[in-house]
């Protein structure tokens, strides 16, 4: 692994790197999250929890997911402000787009019951 | 000179914008964005339409034509490439062309594993796939050339996104 025994760099225009033996801890701490979702759906066949906790707990566990790749696979964490604003903008109406509607055609309090 | 220091002569730093970024990357992360928005349309409409699916006599249920085991080993392939491409990249920026060219052929080779499989987010990989081929035969004499750096660079955005919203698909389609 030619010679970065840092774990953290700091280059010019605010970029971040980091050593290649960072990278594949964060992909073994994605291997283990993935692991405990598929463990989680796969337990939870037998209906142990209640369906909100499990999806409640789904939910964190791929955000955790997200967040890492985004934040250092793609080196968003550390990097230009504009970078963020112009995908966390979206990325805000994508998962308000998506709980509106979701909400919209429950069966409880929307269009769709 | 050895192969590990090679630095391309007469590079230039171009494309860099009054905002102070290189305006390629900008317009990747841009263009990701709006990916974002386009896939949470998709993903919202699979599920405003998922009960009047689950209704009909035809209704194919995603769980069954594609298994939870089989879609555990495609989301764990998937999230390797993210890793492979990041080597890659992490060998481009300090001109290793050895590493570079393993770790991004291959984070190649493990995209089409995905391509038959599913539909739009197929397409988007092969996508990948295609810029990723284009970026190695481009950059492959010179990868940590500044310019050469930032093509790696905005070609792995890409493939991370990609990367991304499979992390998405795979609890919202096939967990919950």
């Amino acid at each position: 692994m030619a010679g970065h025994s840092e774990e953290h760099t700091v280059h010019a225009h605010g970029e971040h790197s980091h050593s290649d033996r960072f990278y594949w801890i964060v992909a073994g701490v994605l291997a283990v999250v993935t692991a405990l979702e598929v463990g989680l759906f796969i337990v939870n066949e037998q209906h142990l929890i209640a369906k909100w906790l499990e999806v409640t707990l789904l939910l964190i566990l791929s955000t955790i997911k997200g967040a890492a790749v985004v934040m250092f696979f793609m080196h968003l964490k550390g990097d230009a402000g504009i970078f963020k604003f112009v995908f966390l903008v979206p990325l805000a109406f994508a998962t308000t787009l998506l709980l509106s509607f979701m909400v919209l055609f429950s069966d409880h309090v929307g269009i769709g019951g | 000179m050895s192969e590990s220091s090679m630095t391309r002569p007469h590079t230039t730093v171009a494309h860099h914008t009054s905002l102070g970024v290189d305006n390629r990357k900008l317009g990747v992360w841009a263009f990701i964005g709006s990916e974002t928005l386009f896939f949470a349309t998709l993903i919202t409409t699979y599920f405003v339409f998922a009960p009047v699916n689950r209704a009909r006599p035809d209704f194919q249920d995603p769980r069954k034509f594609l298994d939870i085991e089989l879609t555990t080993v495609l989301a764990s392939i998937l999230l390797a490439s993210s890793l492979t491409m990041v080597l890659a990249l992490s060998a481009s920026k300090r001109g290793d062309r050895r590493n570079f060219t393993i770790w991004l052929l291959a984070t190649v080779g493990l995209g089409p594993t995905f391509f038959v499989l599913t539909g739009f987010h197929g397409t988007h990989v092969a996508i990948g796939v295609i810029w990723l081929l284009s970026v190695f035969f481009k950059v492959r004499a010179y990868p940590n050339s500044p310019e050469n750096a930032m093509d790696v660079e905005i070609a792995g955005l890409y493939w991370h996104f990609v990367d991304l919203v499979w992390v998405a698909i795979f609890v919202l389609v096939y967990l919950i």
